[in-house]
């Protein structure tokens, strides 16, 4: 009898508890935010992925008693696809309700959406798409972006390498938007230290022969040769270098780095290249995300891009806290907000309202692996790059 | 028969299948957008048990100018309705941009027989052939969309040999190869703007400047309605063009090639001209609206036109019934709205939205509203009343 009482009065507590949570949860003002990725079609995998990401980011808002408001999540599937996500950016920008948003992770829906976020004032944080566009494209201020841009690398790589000693530098890069955006970026960030340029030699994508360019390279007599480009062209890049006995350090932006380039190229021993972003596991709050990822128990995994997702939208949910729900006052709070450590890093926009600090990793190759830098022989001075 | 009987019939029908638009549009709780379905589901089936589909459809082909105006007064209200709400307007601007690319894919798949999966690519090809116009140069936007136009058609004329020597299943092979083509073309070409694609100016006629939007009477009217009101135009032109090439002895000679091609050839028929006829006025329309559609979104990138896209419009055609003018337009709708409407239910609406259409198929495999028999003379059935 007395153990029924007491199990009784339990129950009556926990139904009190559970009323006067509710009753406080109700005191809050609702605030919806919105998220866009593709969660249909060929990248869902990392659509899903942000959506939980976002979703628990938003869980835990709300679990957490000293924020102002009560979140609500609105999450459209932009299926990859650049006529659909301004379709969905229509829907969501013209939703009164809505009062930001986390969006996109294909660049060329990004590119295309953002004005009409713009036009419909809606404040939003890019978490995926990395396209330099999506942000130095335009003026607009409701735009911002925490994940690093394609091009944000060679700002590293050029400290990276003028920091080893390096001064005479020769570009090689493909003819693409990807390489020609890596060359633009690489020569005006070596501009503002004391490396030279030598020269530039722009190749076709499916280019064989490469031994005019390396010839005329090799007469300039460069330190580092710098490598714009995706890996195969890399690796016979590499290799030909090897063919006519170029002693230049070989260097690469992050589209040579996968294991073919390393099976392909007869010398890929102490080749660098700049890895975009960093493990989840390194990240400050990479360990915590993928903890609390895995007790909300989500059916799929958070793929490597889910914590970008969580962190974009905490710094949203930051700035709701701090300017309310208006539009208007939260695309203030972002473009003036402080420098803020978030599980990627730290956060904090430039006049286009992208993350300046974006995570580069630079790699070497060791004993046919990829190696972080920090962690390999040659960083130790175990053993040495060309011409060091 | 009794001709006020039938307009009336015909009026009731518009009338509600009006109303289901609006309240379909308006639906945004899963309850409300699933019970509409079932609503819409049940409601034809049980009609079609009843003989009432069958009864209606004579009366909208025996007074067809007042079916054809109802219905346009019935598009026209339910933009009223909309106008200051700017993604309904999108929503329902983009079914009438998919129903003038379908009625052109619906002259070379539907009347002359030759299948064409590379749709999406003659859309796409007006559509950069927009964004270079209107972002290079000062060409009037109206020249523009003529333009794109004639660029699917050019493009198309690039195929018209491999086309015309290959039948069936080979043609289709043709087809499919371009489409994968035109999207590796257009990516690796930095004047199209690439993989990560290129802006379009909006649309300006006469200094009617279709981005702004009105206030009358102190209402928002959004400037999408620009868009859809230009998009009903220019779906009334292609509808009455398409119903007038159907009906013609060109019509004739197409289904009649579609039929039997070497019959048609014994009769002396010039079996090459109509397919070139065919693919011709159908990449044309293609083109056109193409150009328009990119004017409207400001923007496109190769992944609008993929392969995918192509098999959307072809499966559009399916769904209505080949050669059904009207079951297009009914597919075309059902195909653009439903996948959006579903986005409640996140990463499974694909997988509802194709059982859907997988169930619809199944009970009625030759689409929704199959085409009717030739009527050799149109109006017959009310002249003899």
């Amino acid at each position: 009898m007395k153990q029924i009482f007491r199990i009784a009065s339990i129950l009556a507590l926990g139904a009190l508890a559970v009323t006067a949570t509710n009753g406080m949860a109700n005191a809050k003002d609702k605030v919806t935010v919105g998220y866009i990725g593709p969660i249909t079609g060929k990248v869902s995998a990392h659509g899903i992925a942000g959506r939980n990401s976002a979703d628990l980011a938003i869980n835990l808002r709300n679990q957490d008693p000293n924020s102002k408001y009560e979140y609500e999540l609105v999450a459209l599937d932009d299926e990859c696809k650049p006529n659909i996500g301004i379709q969905v950016a229509t829907k969501m920008a013209t939703d009164k309700h809505v009062s930001g948003a986390v969006t996109h992770f294909c660049s060329a829906v990004a590119t295309g959406a953002v004005r009409i976020y713009h036009q419909f004032h809606l404040p939003v944080v890019v978490w995926g798409a990395i396209s330099p566009s999506v942000t130095y494209g335009n003026d607009y201020k409701e735009i911002h972006r925490t994940i690093g841009t394609l091009t944000s690398q060679n700002k590293v790589a050029v400290d990276f390498l003028t920091g080893l000693g390096y001064k005479k530098y020769v570009v090689i890069y493909d003819t693409t938007d990807y390489g020609k955006g890596h060359l633009e970026a690489f020569a005006n960030d070596l501009l503002a230290t004391d490396g030279e340029l030598l020269e530039a030699y722009g190749v076709a994508a499916d280019q064989q022969d490469f031994t005019a360019e390396l010839t005329k390279a090799k007469s300039l007599n460069p330190e580092v040769i710098y490598f714009a480009g995706l890996s195969d062209l890399g690796i016979r890049v590499r290799n030909q270098m090897e063919k006519l006995g170029i002693e230049a350090q070989f260097a690469g932006v992050s589209g040579i780095i996968s294991d073919t380039f390393i099976d392909g190229t007869t010398a890929s021993e102490g080749s660098l290249a700049m890895r975009q972003g960093a493990p989840v596991e390194v990240m400050p709050g990479g360990p915590e995300f993928i903890k609390k990822y895995a007790d909300a128990d989500y059916k799929d995994p958070a793929e490597a891009y889910g914590v970008y997702a969580y962190a974009a939208m905490n710094v949203l949910l930051d700035a709701v806290e701090e300017a309310g729900p208006d539009r208007q006052a939260i695309t203030k709070a972002l473009n003036t907000m402080p420098a803020k450590e978030y599980s990627i890093g730290m956060v904090e926009f430039d006049d286009h309202g992208q993350n300046v600090n974006s995570l580069v990793t630079p790699l070497v190759v060791q004993d046919g692996a990829w190696v972080t830098w920090d962690e390999s022989e040659y960083a130790s001075g175990k053993r040495t790059l060309k011409g060091k | 028969m009794n001709s006020i009987s039938i307009y009336r019939n015909i009026f009731v029908s518009v009338l509600l299948g009006t109303l289901f638009v609006v309240a379909m549009m308006m639906a945004e709780s899963q309850v409300a957008v699933l019970s509409l379905i079932v609503l819409a589901a049940v409601s034809c089936i049980v009609l079609q048990k009843k003989g009432v589909i069958r009864k209606l459809g004579s009366d909208f082909a025996s007074a067809e100018k007042f079916a054809n105006g109802t219905i346009m007064i019935g598009a026209l209200a339910t933009a009223v309705v909309f106008a200051g709400d700017h993604f309904i307007l999108l929503m329902l601007t983009t079914v009438l941009i998919y129903v003038v690319a379908c009625l052109g894919l619906n002259i070379q798949f539907g009347y002359a027989g030759m299948v064409n999966f590379a749709g999406a690519a003659f859309f796409g090809a007006g559509g950069y052939a927009a964004a270079v116009l209107t972002m290079q140069t000062g060409l009037p936007h109206l020249v523009v969309l003529v333009i794109g136009g004639l660029v699917a058609v050019i493009v198309g004329f690039l195929l018209i040999l491999p086309v015309l020597r290959t039948r069936g299943h080979y043609a289709a092979v043709v087809t499919i190869a371009f489409s994968l083509l035109f999207r590796t073309l257009v990516e690796v070409s930095p004047v199209l703007g690439g993989a990560q694609g290129s802006p379009v100016t909006g649309m300006v006629i006469f200094g009617w400047n279709f981005n702004e939007g009105y206030q009358i009477a102190g209402f928002d009217v959004s400037f999408y309605i620009n868009y859809f009101l230009f998009a009903l135009i220019l779906t009334a032109v292609t509808f009455t063009i398409v119903r007038r090439v159907e009906r013609s002895w060109i019509g004739l000679n197409m289904d009649s090639i579609r039929i039997d091609e070497t019959a048609s050839a014994c009769f002396g028929m010039n079996v090459a001209r109509w397919k070139v006829t065919a693919f011709t006025i159908g990449n044309f329309f293609m083109g056109i609206i193409g150009a328009f559609y990119a004017m409207m979104l400001g923007f496109i990138a190769p992944n609008n036109f993929t392969f995918g896209d192509s098999l959307i419009m072809v499966s559009i055609i399916l769904l209505g019934g080949i050669g059904s003018i009207w079951g297009i337009i009914l597919a075309t709708g059902i195909v653009i709205i439903l996948p959006e409407k579903l986005q409640i239910i996140q990463e499974y609406r694909f997988l509802i939205f194709s059982l859907g259409v997988i169930l619809v198929l199944l009970y009625r495999p030759n689409g929704l509203l199959s085409r009717a028999a030739r009527t050799y003379f149109p109006g017959l059935l009310r002249g003899a009343r």
